[in-house]
């Protein structure tokens, strides 16, 4: 038997002696494994980006939703009827449980809502919405504290500001923002119905967030019962709490065990429940159909690349058929003979795949900058590295490539291995 | 005596589309350790043929090849190989050099098939150049090699398993005679040296006169 050095050596040199059509026959394994690494290392990046991203907010992190009656033809120009709510009774049970850390209710401030920051005289529409600005979007960088302090959990007439409406009020700089912490602002609102309403709000910190595209944000934060203030006055309904309940609530269990049974309880009540693991479970159901897409793709490129190599080998083992007389008349076996063929096979498939390997990830880096700029261009806020090359992500694919040379060429090997040798040495 | 082939009644037919033709029609042949035989006769009378059954490059029709013990006819492919490995060394008209590998990598190449390590091929393949005159061409390529030298090249190649049997057709077929005669002379010293049995086809009396032993083959029958 041959040593694997000789194997190596061997093959080398008889692929050397062809270097074009060498490279031709390896160009399908490098199209086919480009294609799997790019799809592949897509795959890895994503998941690894959300799991990167989610892990602030932690996977423990349940978000349950009340239920609306189902919309039909009739209904859907209409505000749906909730039918089971978040009661502040449901706050309470899930906050007393010895598995969960926290669990905040949420407000929704209406979207439609007109609503003015007063700083002073001046006023500035705002957007405001509930205590959200930590633990931060997936795929944002974190924002930036400029004075004072976040929003606690409880805050209750207090309001959290992005720095762009009080520049365009006149405050330019760190100072003048630090003077207004703890100063009284207010939120007014301005209904349809022709009133107005002023909410007084004392103002405990200033941010400037980082979303990656040039603001001006003019957004504001306040807490969950300041919300309801502001809900009830412009739905004109001092009881909404009771007709509506919340609008959404945040759990965070113990542990991430926890959380799945919380979803499951919560889901037997008939709630809605997001966790992240049930986003992250989606997401990981739309890479499989890309992935798939790709992969069918990679692996056509790949069986025609099998064919070319498979006829590159049957033209090699025609032209040298005096060559394999001659080694088994110096003691080559016919599994010698196999082997040496089927190692040539494999090397052309290694070596595109080693060039394929390389070209996927060069690919999967032009993709990134390429998506990232555009995203940037469409102010979608998100950064992140969606394609990873892993050191087991380059094993497999080479080891694949290699495998697909030499699948292409047994049937080759097969046929040298076979030639009577007598026949092989009158070849010219 | 030390028998070291046997050939026993050998026959060989090749069929050539409908018809056959008999290339051995029961050839009968003993080769002794260290014998120096030459096999001659006019072409297309067999000789070759016998050489490659000897050689198990090829199978009889009918008889039998016993080597060492070994008998070659009804043997498998394996058994083939490894007698080819073990027993015999083969020279051939056109040399048949890899062209891409130097002189002492085609010396070496047999070993490649035989579990010896790479630093004591070279050294072997190193050794037997030096033997047959080519110390100071031993990382030169066939293509740079006069004939001779690649003849020369070719029998250290045949030798480097150490086989009991050389088997040489036509050695000097593509040497003019000086050359030719400096081939035979060098066989006819391994053979007294290493008491190595040869058997060498040809159809040149000249070359027949450095034999032991004259064997002449006519119509697939030894005369």
């Amino acid at each position: 038997m041959m040593t694997l050095k000789d194997l190596a050596k061997t093959s080398l040199g008889n692929l050397g002696r062809h270097k074009v059509r060498t490279v031709l026959s390896a160009i399908g394994v490098t199209v086919g494994i480009l294609t799997l690494v790019t799809m592949l290392s897509l795959g890895v990046g994503v998941q690894r980006e959300i799991l990167r991203a989610f892990q602030g907010v932690g996977l423990e992190t349940v978000r349950i939703y009340p239920v609306t009656e189902e919309q039909s033809s009739f209904s859907r120009f209409v505000e749906p009827q909730r039918t089971i709510l978040i009661t502040p009774e449901l706050v309470d049970e899930l906050g007393a449980r010895d598995d969960v850390e926290a669990a905040r209710p949420y407000i929704r401030v209406p979207w439609g809502a007109n609503i003015s920051l007063q700083v002073g005289d001046e006023m500035l529409q705002v957007s405001v919405d509930e205590v959200s600005w930590l633990p931060g979007e997936p795929f944002t960088e974190q924002p930036e504290l400029i004075a004072g302090e976040e929003l606690a959990a409880d805050a209750r007439g207090e309001i959290f500001v992005s720095l762009d409406p009080l520049r365009a009020v006149g405050y330019e700089d760190r100072e003048a923002v630090a003077e207004l912490i703890g100063q009284e602002v207010a939120l007014v609102l301005k209904a349809p119905r022709g009133d107005t309403q002023a909410f007084p709000l004392r103002l405990v910190g200033v941010y400037e967030p980082k979303y990656g595209f040039d603001g001006p944000y003019f957004d504001a934060h306040i807490g969950v019962d300041d919300a309801l203030a502001l809900k009830a006055w412009w739905y004109n309904d001092p009881d909404i709490l009771e007709h509506e309940g919340y609008d959404a609530l945040t759990v965070k269990a113990a542990s991430l065990n926890d959380a799945v049974q919380i979803v499951d309880l919560l889901q037997e009540r008939g709630f809605e429940v997001r966790s992240l693991k049930t986003m992250l479970d989606t997401v990981n159901k739309t890479m499989v159909v890309v992935q798939t897409m790709l992969g069918s793709i990679g692996g056509l490129a790949l069986f025609v690349a099998s064919i070319g190599i498979a006829n590159t080998m049957i033209m090699a083992i025609y032209e040298r058929t005096k060559e394999i007389g001659i080694l088994k008349a110096v003691g080559a076996s016919p599994g010698d003979i196999r082997l040496l063929f089927v190692a040539e096979a494999a090397l052309i498939g290694l070596l595109g795949g080693i060039v394929g390997t390389v070209g996927g990830w060069l690919l999967g880096l032009g993709l990134n900058r390429g998506i990232l700029a555009y995203l940037k261009w469409k102010d979608v806020p998100v950064t992140g590295t969606f394609f990873s090359v892993t050191g087991w992500l380059v094993a497999l694919a080479l080891a694949f490539a290699t495998m697909v040379g030499l699948l292409a060429g047994l049937y080759p090997a097969a046929r040298a291995a076979r030639l009577d040798p007598l026949e092989a040495l009158r070849h010219e | 005596m030390d028998v070291v082939v046997r050939a026993v009644r050998l026959t060989r037919r090749y069929e050539m589309g409908d018809t056959f033709v008999d290339a051995l029609r029961g050839v009968d042949l003993v080769l002794t350790r260290g014998e120096f035989v030459a096999l001659v006769g006019p072409s297309g009378s067999g000789k070759s043929t016998v050489l490659n059954l000897i050689g198990g490059l090829d199978r009889p029709t009918s008889g039998e090849v016993w080597i060492d013990g070994t008998e070659l006819s009804g043997s498998d492919e394996q058994t083939l190989t490894r007698h080819r490995r073990r027993h015999v060394g083969f020279v051939f008209q056109s040399f048949n050099l890899l062209p891409r590998l130097t002189a002492e990598e085609n010396v070496a190449l047999p070993l490649m098939f035989g579990d010896v390590p790479e630093m004591e091929r070279l050294s072997r393949a190193r050794m037997l150049l030096r033997r047959v005159g080519l110390g100071p061409r031993l990382i030169h390529r066939p293509g740079q090699l006069s004939g001779g030298e690649q003849q020369r090249v070719a029998i250290a190649r045949a030798l480097v398993g150490q086989p009991a049997l050389l088997l040489a057709d036509e050695p000097t077929g593509n040497l003019d005679t000086g050359t030719g005669a400096e081939i035979m002379a060098l066989l006819k010293e391994l053979n007294r040296e290493q008491a190595l049995t040869l058997l060498v086809v040809t159809h040149d009396p000249e070359v027949a006169t450095f034999a032991d032993r004259i064997v002449e083959l006519r119509d697939g029958r030894v005369e």
